[in-house]
């Protein structure tokens, strides 16, 4: 019994039928909460981005996607370097390596973002509120990242490295052209379950006054003493994006599986 | 020569790192250039600072803050970070002033300084109608009693508040040991005493002006006990050192109070003069 022949249409429908099923529970439940849906509609617009804020900035939705995608890619990168110094000989690499992914996360994140937007100051720059919150969310996703990466690239058979070898590859040539395609197919299931882990925490940056979905969704519920139906339509919004990463995710596995699915 | 230009820039460095102070005069000239006064405040401390239906800053604080800036011929702008933030100090020029509904003491002095008192709001103990309600301020004795997270409701409770220097009337404690129940948000506290006194919490510590707005917009859940607490001076809060500046909002607030804006605008939110 393999995926591709239990992926039959009747598969597909049960499943849908299992979901539909879970959905309606949940409505159920969420009914319970009776709340006032007037109010989620008149501020649903606001939550989703449709309208600027005062000063003339995206907020909400667009706001978390912003800074979302931007500290994604920074995580990348600085995942992928700290996998290399992991993974290397040279003592220096080893440790900046080693201590960064130690500190960034064996730190909550909430402390970081304090440490950037407050501690900075201190000796020097005054960073504003949208780059402390990227560079904290991309410092401490790119930590996490670090060792999906490593384990990804370690994942994959000595025997590799020494065929390319064989064939005269150089190292590096090896590592970019043979290693890393194939680590990155082990990679993304655990980093884009980070990627979903990331979206939420980056509410963490409401701290500095960003107005991102969850700060707009706190505002809106204590001033207007609806604080579970804002709480609750936010919930709503993050799953929906969290969906869409799955998407993603799904596209991603086949491009990285050469259309083969084991 | 190279002597001296070195010296110079020992100078300028040592001046940059050391001085924590901000110069006299440099927030005035910092609002001046920006023709823009940032005034920061809670994000949602109804009926003083709020999100309204337009999706902008309102409530008794936006106004003061709006009408100051007035005064001095320049904008104001409304910025809104987490309250642990704005209390910390060490703004380095983000923001110019706090007319954000601070209580003052010795500890919040270290970081801020306090200006001038522009309002007072009596602290009340909220309990539940339901449940098994408290019906005097002593009966707080061993109950579980919500309050603001690093507020001076929660140092109240712990019996660790110093109102003393700010125009305040020293603190009593009309009661032994309670159980503090630190929150962060005022509305989780409410939600949790809606369940009923003795479920999660048996009371909670608020002002009496959110108190009010609360019993009214869901009646029949909570109720006021007894007198209140204490009286909570409310003052305008700016970084530390600046002392022109200082001179300057005490300036600007002795003409509101004169002239009597200050407390139609506490009149129009309230609905009675809370200024003195």
């Amino acid at each position: 019994m393999n995926r591709n022949t239990i992926m039959t249409s009747k598969f597909k429908w049960q499943v849908t039928l299992v979901w539909l099923a879970l959905m309606i529970g949940f409505i159920w439940f969420i009914a319970k909460f009776d709340l006032d849906m007037a109010y989620v509609w008149e501020k649903l617009p606001f939550l989703a981005g449709l309208h600027l804020s005062p000063d003339g900035f995206i907020q909400g939705v667009p706001l978390t996607i912003y800074v979302c995608v931007i500290a994604m890619l920074a995580s990348v990168i600085l995942g992928l370097l700290a996998a290399l110094g992991r993974l290397s000989l040279n003592p220096l690499a080893y440790g900046i390596s080693t201590f960064y992914t130690s500190f960034f996360r064996g730190t909550p994140l909430l402390l970081q973002v304090l440490l950037i937007y407050q501690g900075l100051p201190q000796i020097g720059p005054i960073p504003t509120a949208i780059p402390s919150g990227i560079i904290a969310l991309a410092l401490c996703y790119g930590a996490y990242l670090s060792e999906i990466f490593r384990s990804a690239i370690v994942a994959i058979p000595r025997g590799q490295w020494e065929a390319a070898m064989a064939l005269g590859l150089k190292k590096h040539q090896t590592f970019l052209k043979v290693i890393l395609p194939q680590s990155m197919k082990v990679a993304i299931p655990p980093g884009m379950a980070m990627f979903i882990a990331m979206l939420k925490d980056s509410s963490l940056v409401s701290v500095m006054g960003l107005w991102e979905i969850m700060f707009l969704a706190q505002s809106y519920g204590r001033s207007a003493y609806r604080y579970m139906e804002m709480l609750i339509t936010a919930a709503v919004i993050y799953w929906i994006l969290s969906f869409l990463l799955e998407l993603i995710q799904a596209r991603l596995e086949k491009v990285f599986h050469g259309g083969k699915t084991r | 020569m190279q002597y001296k230009t070195l010296q110079t820039l020992l100078l300028l460095a040592g001046s940059v790192t050391i001085s924590h102070a901000s110069v006299a005069g440099e927030t005035l000239d910092r609002i001046k250039e920006r023709g823009e006064l940032i005034g920061v405040m809670d994000q949602a401390y109804p009926p003083y600072s709020f999100l309204n239906d337009k999706n902008e800053m309102d409530g008794m604080d936006v106004d003061l803050t709006k009408e100051f800036a007035r005064r001095l011929g320049v904008k104001a702008k409304i910025e809104t970070p987490a309250w642990e933030v704005t209390t910390a100090g060490n703004w380095r020029g983000r923001w110019d002033i706090c007319i954000c509904s601070m209580t003052p003491d010795a500890q919040r002095a270290r970081s801020l300084d306090f200006v001038t008192h522009y309002y007072s709001s009596p602290a009340v103990l909220v309990t539940s109608v339901n449940g098994n309600p408290l019906t005097k301020l002593a009966d707080m004795e061993g109950k579980k009693i919500a309050a603001q997270q690093g507020g001076s409701y929660e140092r109240y409770l712990n019996q660790t508040l110093k109102m003393e220097g700010y125009g305040a009337k020293p603190v009593t404690y009309p009661f032994k040991a309670v159980q503090v129940m630190p929150y962060g948000s005022e509305d989780l506290e409410y939600q949790d005493l809606s369940l009923g006194a003795g479920k999660r919490i048996d009371g909670l510590v608020s002002n009496l002006v959110t108190a009010n707005e609360r019993i009214s917009k869901m009646p029949g859940k909570f109720k006021i006990v007894g007198e209140p607490l204490f009286e909570d001076p409310n003052w305008v809060a700016i970084d530390k050192g600046d002392k022109e500046w200082r001179d300057t909002v005490v300036k600007i607030f002795d003409d509101m109070r004169k002239d009597g804006t200050l407390q139609k605008i506490t009149v129009k939110w309230i609905g009675t003069d809370i200024s003195r």
